[in-house]
């Protein structure tokens, strides 16, 4: 699998995609749709998809893939490599959220959480195979969210299809064991290679499994992280483990958007807006009040000083 | 600072003092002192069509250059000893020097709009209100 | 995931971002260097900071400040995130109220005499910046004895020399982009660019606004008279306050006491001769209680005795 393309810019959201088998132009296919990284702290999140005509199920399941979290990651690799070989009729594309995607998106001030990031990426490789001239009929989701709630929204956006959203599905339907192998393989290659846009130097690159509770991913995320800018790119700051490690370990960062900062500073705004509303009125005669700064000044946020 | 302290600037290296790269940024980080903004700031800054791009502490910024007005010069000013009483004279050094500086915004696009782009229209204006008035 | 974070106090500040004149820096042609000094500020009559610039000339410090800001200087933090500007101000202006004070006794003085303040020990160095003594025609009556010059606060002068100001400064709002159009002004009010309602007026009051930031209230009021504006008769600048009076049930009062300006200052001590910008002014301050009689309850006046 080449990850080259987001390599080149792992800060952002890439799509990576097979050719399109041109049987699955022609006859009905079935499509299966896994992630993988959803938990760990460290790292891209892949959402994968994975194709092939209806009539091809008993040739994938032939081929022995199963839920990829069963497997090693060279059975993993194996098993990719099988998918690829069998390229005349399985097709795959994937949607890989980058950690910074994660973090800024989860910490944007609309706060845009992980369900609706990831809902939102299968949507759009769904919408991707459709446009890319798929014969689509049937949909396969593996959820860890409530499986009714998601199928209800999948069915909604794409009508035509016959969407099951299940847990587990990745070890039920075989299309969706074929995806979870792509997104889990593409998530092992992104974080073994992973290329730190930030100038460390050689980074130690013994982050286990990049779940918050794995001992080697613990020690990693103490030993770099930083004073200021916390961590890399590499890691979600909106997971609370990194949350948890800089509150105690990092220095204070205020944003206006703050829970209790953004309150504070909204009262103040609105203080400081109403008494410039009605300071014509309430007293610009009177001496002893203190002196009205022109609407200059206060619109650039500009200070007469009294110290340095 | 009593209202008879001076403080005085020393300016006698400034030919010499460095430029240095300044960021303003939309937060406030509760720290003064060493930090490894080239490593892990600029090296992930990103420039595309006028609009820079970074991120710090998990959260997206976008940020503009914006130059020091004509006439004008971006100095660095750092207290040498802060003298024990506040009658005493003070004094500042210059410890940098810069030309222009990048300020970044919280997800929003850097526009003529943000405070800090009309702020910078107040020498301009300052030179109007207080040049010498013809006779 | 948001936890509430406290503020500490800053306490450890010992670095300034700057954005200073080039002449007030330059010490390659000057031998003494720039000094931040503290004086009256003549708007406030509180002490703000100024610079004496090494070409001997007077610079003003103003901070842009703005909550959440921090910079990245080179490889350190700066929490302080403001930023602090160095431009120039006209030593007339910091003169003048000591020279209006002085000028209440009548006579011609030294200058070195007028321009004392034990609290602000600096003031006197104002006479020193090169500019001063060569403009203080535009505040003060000279008179020349023995070699020594001697000054008078003149009111007619300072208000020829502050509408001069105005008009420098409505030249350069006009070519600039900044908006002086009335409106409610708020951080997320956005700007229109182009400003094609702003009238000559507006421009005018804008730009008295500003000088005013560097003159007494008293003289604000006088130049508004000097410059034919009648206080508070823009429908726009009126309307906010007055519509929202209409909804409230409270009996109205007056926003601002017009009175006082001639009873404290002018009908306390009645001037024997009135100057021209004072006739102006108190022609204008009637209209200006008309317009406020029928804006108010006439109750107003009394009250505010």
């Amino acid at each position: 699998m080449d990850l080259g393309e987001f390599e080149a810019d792992n800060s952002v959201s890439c799509r990576l995609v097979s050719e399109i088998p041109q049987i699955c132009r022609t006859e009905d296919c079935c499509l299966g749709i896994d992630e993988a990284g959803r938990g760990p702290v460290l790292g891209p999140m892949v959402y994968g998809i994975c194709y092939c005509p209806v009539s091809k199920k008993e040739e994938l399941k032939d081929l022995k893939v199963a839920d990829s979290k069963t497997l090693t990651e060279a059975e993993r690799e194996n098993l990719f490599q099988k998918l690829d070989e069998a390229r005349s009729f399985v097709g795959w594309a994937l949607q890989i959220l980058s950690p910074n995607t994660i973090s800024t998106s989860m910490l944007q001030r609309a706060k845009y959480n992980l369900n609706s990031l990831s809902h939102d990426a299968a949507i759009g490789l769904v919408q991707y195979a459709l446009d890319s001239g798929v014969q689509l009929k049937e949909v396969f989701v593996d959820t860890v969210g409530p499986a009714e709630k998601y199928q209800e929204k999948l069915s909604q956006r794409f009508p035509g299809l016959e969407v099951t959203v299940r847990p587990k599905a990745d070890s039920l339907f075989p299309i969706v064991s074929a995806a979870s192998i792509c997104a889990k393989v593409a998530r092992d290659h992104a974080v073994k290679g992973w290329n730190f846009m930030e100038d460390l130097g050689d980074v130690d690159t013994d982050y286990g499994s990049g779940y918050p509770n794995d001992p080697k991913t613990k020690a990693w995320l103490l030993k770099y992280l930083d004073p200021v800018f916390g961590y890399p790119q590499f890691v979600r700051f909106s997971w609370s483990t990194a949350q948890t490690l800089l509150d105690g370990k990092a220095a204070t960062v205020h944003w206006d958007d703050d829970e209790e900062d953004g309150e504070k500073a909204a009262a103040r705004q609105n203080n400081k807006s109403m008494l410039s509303y009605f300071s014509r009125a309430a007293g610009g005669n009177d001496q002893s009040s203190t002196h009205q700064t022109h609407r200059f000044f206060t619109e650039r946020r500009l200070h007469s000083l009294d110290a340095l | 600072m009593s209202n008879s302290s001076v403080t005085h600037v020393q300016m006698s290296s400034a030919g010499q003092t460095e430029r240095t790269a300044v960021h303003l940024m939309p937060c406030e980080i509760e720290h003064n002192g060493p930090a490894q903004v080239s490593q892990y700031f600029t090296a992930a800054m990103k420039d595309r069509k006028h609009e820079k791009t970074v991120s710090f502490r998990g959260r997206g910024l976008r940020g503009q250059e914006l130059s020091c007005p004509q006439g004008y010069t971006g100095l660095v000013l750092k207290e040498v000893n802060k003298p024990g009483s506040d009658q005493e004279d003070r004094t500042v050094r210059v410890s940098s020097v810069f030309d222009k500086l990048t300020y970044w915004n919280m997800e929003t696009p850097p526009n003529s709009d943000d405070t800090i782009v009309m702020a910078m229209s107040w020498p301009e204006l300052a030179e109007a209100i207080h040049g010498p008035v013809d006779d | 995931m948001a936890t509430k974070k406290k503020h500490t106090p800053n306490t450890q500040n010992d670095s300034w971002v700057v954005i200073a004149a080039d002449s007030a820096i330059d010490t390659q042609k000057h031998d003494s260097g720039p000094a931040f000094v503290k004086l009256r500020n003549p708007s406030t009559d509180s002490a703000s900071l100024y610079m004496l610039g090494s070409d001997v000339q007077l610079y003003e410090v103003k901070a842009f400040k703005e909550d959440f800001h921090s910079w990245f200087i080179g490889q350190t933090v700066q929490r302080d995130g403001r930023l602090l500007y160095i431009t120039p101000v006209d030593p007339l202006f910091l003169i003048l109220p000591y020279l209006m004070k002085s000028g209440k006794e009548g006579k011609f003085q030294r200058l070195d005499q007028v321009v004392m303040d034990e609290e602000f020990p600096a003031c006197s160095r104002l006479l020193s910046c090169t500019r001063s003594l060569a403009s203080l025609h535009h505040i003060a009556e000279e008179k020349e004895v023995g070699g020594q010059k001697f000054h008078r606060y003149s009111q007619e002068r300072t208000m020829d020399w502050l509408k001069k100001k105005v008009e420098r400064t409505v030249t350069a709002l006009k070519k600039s982009n900044v908006s002086v159009g009335e409106g409610v002004k708020s951080a997320t009010y956005v700007r229109v660019k182009q400003d094609s309602d702003a009238n000559e007026e507006d421009y005018l009051r804008y730009a008295h606004g500003l000088i005013s930031e560097y003159i007494s209230g008293d003289l604000s009021k006088a130049l508004l008279g000097h410059l034919q504006l009648p206080e508070l008769t823009s429908p726009k600048e009126t309307e906010p306050p007055s519509k929202k009076r209409k909804l409230s049930d409270k009996p109205v009062e007056a926003g601002e006491d017009y009175t006082k300006f001639n009873s404290a200052d002018f009908a306390r001590k009645p001037p024997k001769k009135m100057t021209a910008a004072q006739k102006t002014l108190a022609k204008v301050d009637k209209t200006g209680m008309k317009t406020m009689a029928s804006f108010f309850s006439p109750k107003v006046k009394t009250e505010n005795k």
